[in-house]
């Protein structure tokens, strides 16, 4: 899920363009998302605190 | 009152009989068949010749040996005593043993008794192995199991979710999302214990793989929504799961952190933090290789809008070939239990089916058709976007943000087959029904007419979500 790429598709009836993040999974497996939601899916899910080693666990966190 | 097992420990009657010469006045000592005449002053009748004696006013007894007659008897006269023994149960209880309206009587061990004081009002008498009394009073549950997916019986992602390390984190088994501290897997095992888990057919495992050395913290969690959140807002809650290790799990102490965590934000995913985060029930069980049963009880603060089932395991060294544990039965109750009294697991669903649409509710995955099965009617918009719709099975929670795919290609009729898709993004036409999606891929004449199906793989899906 690291392999992300941002891809700009304009749908052919509005003719409005969307910036998606294209993230590829392997084994030809892939997820799109627009990039807002993947840029909020990023911002919440890498704080340093659920990847570095706990000082309180019991705390969750 | 009484209780007894022995109901013929009532009071012997002994009977003296005494035939007079004449003249008597008081008898007392051997009567004509050789017994001591006694009795228990009070407790007596005397006949003569059959006609009962009035005390006092016909005779007196005074001393529990002599009977005072106050006339005379006749020669040949027939004096009976009548003389009741004293009344005694060894296994009395006595009526004081019990406190208040509603106390019950019940048995600590053989022919033993104590008094269990009435419970709370609606509560229901439970037996409790773990209970000196055996029985204890517990608030029956009233509400379905908040936590979707508990027993993992739906993986519409598949089967086996490979977790790499400082990746994005995603969801693993429907509802449950998995940190990405680790390299490893997230997976289906069957439970495969009829002994402690009899009733339960799958479970979630968290494992590192062999050789790994990443050590920092993998969690699994469920985040519940907003509106599953706030019938326990104020509430005592017991949250109770099954968990077991791998032979080469590598926290310290084998333990397992566990916690309910609430915020008081509205539908957030839990990935980072709550907004007004807290941690009303938490525990540590230690873990073994053998199934064990863990609740832990705590009071959800009334302002709670939101909570998660958090469990994390904080690794150590290099992963071994089983540096893993699995969780399963998870389940969120009303009242105060322990592992011993907590409801039997139960789907939040109810049934089978009802557990996959309440998945659906927040990811559906069209999956596991043959290998060129069809999945929508689509049609070409440009040479390079066929505009389709997928009716949902289930009203999403949302609508859908976020398509995942692969191996789908366009056909059109007469078997006109494109490459696979390179892109497929939900468009402002869809709706928590109806996911319409574009799909890019190349060749296509604006207006040609076909569907989207598998390009002959049956590992091929399309998936929606609207997780929070």
């Amino acid at each position: 899920m690291s392999n992300v790429s941002f891809i700009d598709i304009t749908d052919p009836l509005t003719t409005l363009t969307e910036t998606y993040a294209l993230i590829d999974n392997g084994n030809g497996q892939f997820t799109t998302m627009a990039k807002s939601v993947y840029d909020a899916q990023q911002a919440a899910n890498t704080l340093p605190s659920e990847l570095s080693t706990p000082t309180t666990p019991q705390a969750g966190e | 009152m009484s209780i007894s097992n022995a109901n013929t420990s009532a009071a012997n009657i002994n009977r003296f009989q005494y035939t007079a010469t004449g003249g008597e006045t008081s008898i007392s000592g051997v009567d004509s068949n050789g017994a001591t005449i006694s009795y228990i002053i009070g407790k007596e009748q005397v006949f003569v010749n059959g006609v009962l004696l009035e005390r006092t006013a016909d005779y007196t007894a005074t001393d529990g040996a002599t009977i005072a007659l106050s006339n005379a008897l006749v020669a040949g006269d027939i004096l009976e005593i009548i003389a009741f023994s004293a009344f005694t149960v060894s296994t009395a209880v006595s009526a004081a043993t019990v406190a208040n309206k509603g106390d019950l009587l019940v048995g600590t061990s053989a022919a033993t008794v104590t008094n269990l004081p009435v419970g709370a009002d609606g509560s229901t008498l439970v037996a409790n192995s773990s209970a000196s009394t055996g029985v204890s009073w517990a608030t029956p549950s009233t509400m379905a199991n908040p936590v979707i997916n508990g027993g993992f019986d739906n993986w519409q992602r598949g089967t086996s979710i490979a977790i790499t390390y400082n990746a994005t984190f995603g969801y693993t088994a429907d509802r449950f999302w998995s940190s990405t501290g680790f390299n490893g897997t997230v997976s289906r095992q069957a439970t495969g214990d009829t002994t402690n888990l009899p009733n339960i057919q799958y479970c979630a495992r968290v494992q590192r793989n062999t050789g790994d050395t990443n050590t920092a913290a993998a969690t699994f969690v469920t985040p519940l929504e907003t509106a599953t959140t706030i019938p326990f807002a104020g509430k005592t809650v017991t949250v109770s799961f099954y968990a077991r290790a791998g032979a080469n799990y590598s926290t310290s102490g084998n333990g397992l952190s566990f916690n309910l965590i609430t915020g008081t934000g509205t539908d957030q995913n839990r990935f980072g933090s709550y907004t007004g985060e807290a941690y009303p029930v938490s525990g540590t069980p230690t873990l073994t290789t053998t199934w064990q049963r863990f609740a832990y009880t705590g009071t959800i603060a009334s302002t709670a809008t939101e909570m998660a089932v958090y469990f994390r395991a904080d690794r150590t060294g290099t992963a071994g070939a089983n540096d893993y544990f699995d969780v399963t039965g998870v389940q969120i109750d009303l009242g105060t239990y322990t592992a011993t009294t907590a409801p039997a697991f139960r789907r939040s669903g109810g049934t089978l089916q009802g557990e996959l649409a309440a998945c659906q509710r927040y990811y559906y995955r069209e999956a596991n058709g043959s290998a060129n099965a069809i999945v929508a009617t689509a049609y070409a918009t440009s040479g390079t976007i066929a505009a389709s719709y997928v009716y949902l099975p289930v009203q999403m929670r949302a609508v859908p943000t976020v398509v995942d795919f692969s191996t789908i290609a366009f056909e059109s009729p007469g078997n006109i087959l494109t490459g696979n898709i390179t892109a497929a993004v939900i468009t402002d036409k869809s709706s928590v029904n109806v996911a319409s999606v574009n799909v890019t891929t190349s060749g296509l004449t604006t207006g040609q007419t076909g569907w989207l199906r598998y390009n002959n793989s049956t590992s091929a899906y399309l998936g929606f979500g609207a997780e929070l």
